[in-house]
């Protein structure tokens, strides 16, 4: 395996957070408690008067952001992810949502990644959730340079949004050239036997579950299919007549994630035979990171054990 | 502050017994309606479009405008009674509540008609959302305010505590909040349902201007939301005393009327009391 770099997600944001800041005057950070945590300190530190602090207030945060929003400011929420999409969903749904608001909520520390921390600090359903409300973006970047280039699309992009970091440094595996488009997915690799569609903390480990069926002789389409809202149709569909069979890999529930929005098409477009990796109906334990994830299946050489059992070769 | 002449008070009474006519147009129309919390709260609404707030309903969207937020959207017929009264929108549009795809939906909706700001219903959410817009225009310089009225059973959503903190935190001395104390709610009398006393000092605790008033008297109304920031540095917030289903002479202090299914009989006899108010004012 090749060596890579490894960047922190948060940190990563918060970079992108000061770019687009600087672009855009409109721009406003609003923290619930530990925006440090969430990355926004060098914001505060350029635009101490465009970042207001909230306290522990995930509720309030998103209706303040929702009215900021109304005098044409362009809110940034950033706090621990199921504390600004489980908790505050109504205010989500109505105040973002209904209102067609220009806000950007970012729930760092998704999936299981606040590991040790337990069940009420995961957030396994948040993509479920808030890719029901209507208009709603939701985006799941799968590496840093691809974080960057999610807050500056997001930035442009008018209406409310939803994007879901991690905490632990994340490998990067695009160059600056890599294009990021919302509602577009990226074919990473191209292959032939089965198409393998991940998102988010867990692209990666696709990724490499893609080199270990490589070596086996297993050749597999790689996609990033990282805005899970609105869904990339088309190339779910073609990749399902290209190649037969779908994978898909998410640090999330399988009730509502990306595999649902990938069965939803094909079962309406193009009825597919489909694996979804991912969490089953069940609180997540607890304990160190990468150690879970394997209690899940969702480390490189399980995904790849899955995959080729699917494919059958 | 302001003081009203008593000419101006008479106007202003005038205007609002216009409301309330519109607000049966409205039930006529769709023959029920949330009609009890929209009377408690027409006479604020009135005066706060006819004599307190910035608008331009040739400009809805006017950046410097003052806002109004409906926290207790279920009173909308209120607001859509003076709305019309002020020009946003035909009066023809009133006829069609309670129909198919209305663009006056039984909560607000402000895609669907000029002057509405938010889309409220869900209670407990229009002050933290008055918050946002009133630290925006602070932040753009701008000396517009934000007025509010919130029912008094929406009290008991926590989320109103936030925003209550969140207001007073951040120094937000261009909100002004009205509660609507009519002392009902769906299910009874609101200190029984659940308690919000001591109600001044609450809001006093969570670091509120507060004064208290007759909720249907237009000298103390206009007088008082003229006259904020109260305190400079602190959000306001007045208690207005109301009295639900506020002009209809069978529904008064009724419980019952909290939504109000309405029979021939009774829209009958809400038009001659509407007429008895206007025989009133015309002896001045």
């Amino acid at each position: 395996m090749a060596e890579y770099e490894y960047k922190d997600p948060r940190k990563t944001f918060g970079e992108a957070l000061v770019e687009v800041g600087e672009k855009y005057p409109e721009i406003v950070a609003l923290s619930a408690d530990s925006s440090k945590g969430s990355g926004m300190a060098p914001f505060h530190e350029k635009f101490p008067d465009r970042h207001f602090e909230f306290g522990i207030m995930e509720q309030g945060v998103i209706g303040f952001a929702s009215g900021l929003a109304t005098t044409g400011k362009i809110p940034f929420v950033a706090a621990i992810a199921p504390f600004v999409t489980a908790r505050p969903f109504e205010m989500f749904r109505n105040d973002l949502g209904y209102m067609r608001q220009n806000v950007k909520v970012v729930g760092r520390c998704a999936g299981i990644t606040y590991s040790d921390l337990g069940p009420t600090h995961h957030s396994l359903e948040d993509v479920a959730i808030i890719r029901t409300i209507p208009g709603v973006v939701v985006i799941s970047p799968g590496d840093p340079v691809e974080i960057k280039k999610v807050v500056h699309a997001i930035a442009e992009h008018k209406g409310p949004v939803y994007v879901k970091i991690g905490s632990p440094k994340m490998p990067v595996l695009f160059d600056e050239n890599y294009k990021f488009e919302i509602g577009k997915g990226v074919v990473v690799k191209d292959g032939t036997d089965v198409t393998i569609m991940g998102i988010g903390t867990v692209f990666h480990k696709a990724y490499f579950a893609a080199e270990i069926l490589e070596n086996k002789g297993i050749s597999v389409r790689l996609v990033n299919m990282a805005t899970v809202k609105p869904i990339d149709k088309e190339l779910i569909v073609k990749c399902a007549k290209e190649t037969g069979k779908i994978v898909t890999v998410e640090e999330h529930y399988l009730i509502g994630g990306l595999g649902s929005a990938v069965a939803e098409v094909l079962a309406r477009e193009h009825p597919t035979p489909m694996k979804m990796i991912g969490i089953d109906d069940q609180f997540a334990s607890n304990g160190p990171y990468e150690e879970l994830l394997g209690l899940y299946g969702l480390q490189s050489d399980q995904i790849a054990d899955t995959v080729q059992k699917f494919v059958g070769k | 502050m302001y003081k009203l002449t008593n000419e101006e008070v008479l106007e202003l009474e005038k205007e609002a017994l216009q409301v309330r006519r519109n607000v049966l147009r409205m039930i006529k129309a769709s023959k029920a309606g949330h009609a009890g919390g929209a009377l408690s709260s027409a006479d604020i609404i009135t005066a706060l479009y006819f004599k307190i707030m910035r608008v331009d309903p040739k400009n809805p969207k006017w950046p410097q405008r003052d806002r109004f937020v409906l926290s207790a959207g279920h009173k909308c017929l209120a607001l859509y009674a003076v709305l019309a009264e002020k020009g946003f929108f035909e009066k023809e549009i009133l006829d069609t509540y309670g129909k198919l795809k209305s663009r006056l939906p039984g909560h607000p909706d402000m895609y669907k008609i000029p002057g509405v700001e938010t889309n409220t219903g869900a209670l407990g959410h229009g002050l933290s959302i008055a918050g946002g817009m009133a630290l925006g225009v602070r932040m753009d310089g701008y000396d517009s305010k934000v007025y509010v009225v919130m029912g008094d059973g929406e009290l008991a959503e926590g989320s109103n505590w936030e925003a209550a903190a969140a207001c007073s935190h951040h120094k937000l001395d261009n909100i002004l909040v009205f509660v609507d104390r009519n002392r009902l709610q769906i299910s009874g009398p609101t200190v029984k349902v659940m308690s919000y006393e001591p109600l001044r000092a609450r809001w006093e605790a969570f670091g509120w201007s507060v004064r208290e008033i007759d909720g249907h008297n237009m000298r103390e109304i206009v007088d008082n939301a003229t006259d904020i920031p109260f305190e400079k540095g602190k959000p306001s917030l007045i208690i207005a005393n109301t009295i639900k289903s506020k002009g209809l002479s069978f529904a008064e202090d009724k419980v019952n009327y909290h939504y109000w299914k309405a029979t021939p009989e009774e829209i009958e006899q809400a038009e001659k009391d509407l007429n008895e108010i206007e025989r009133r004012l015309a002896n001045g």
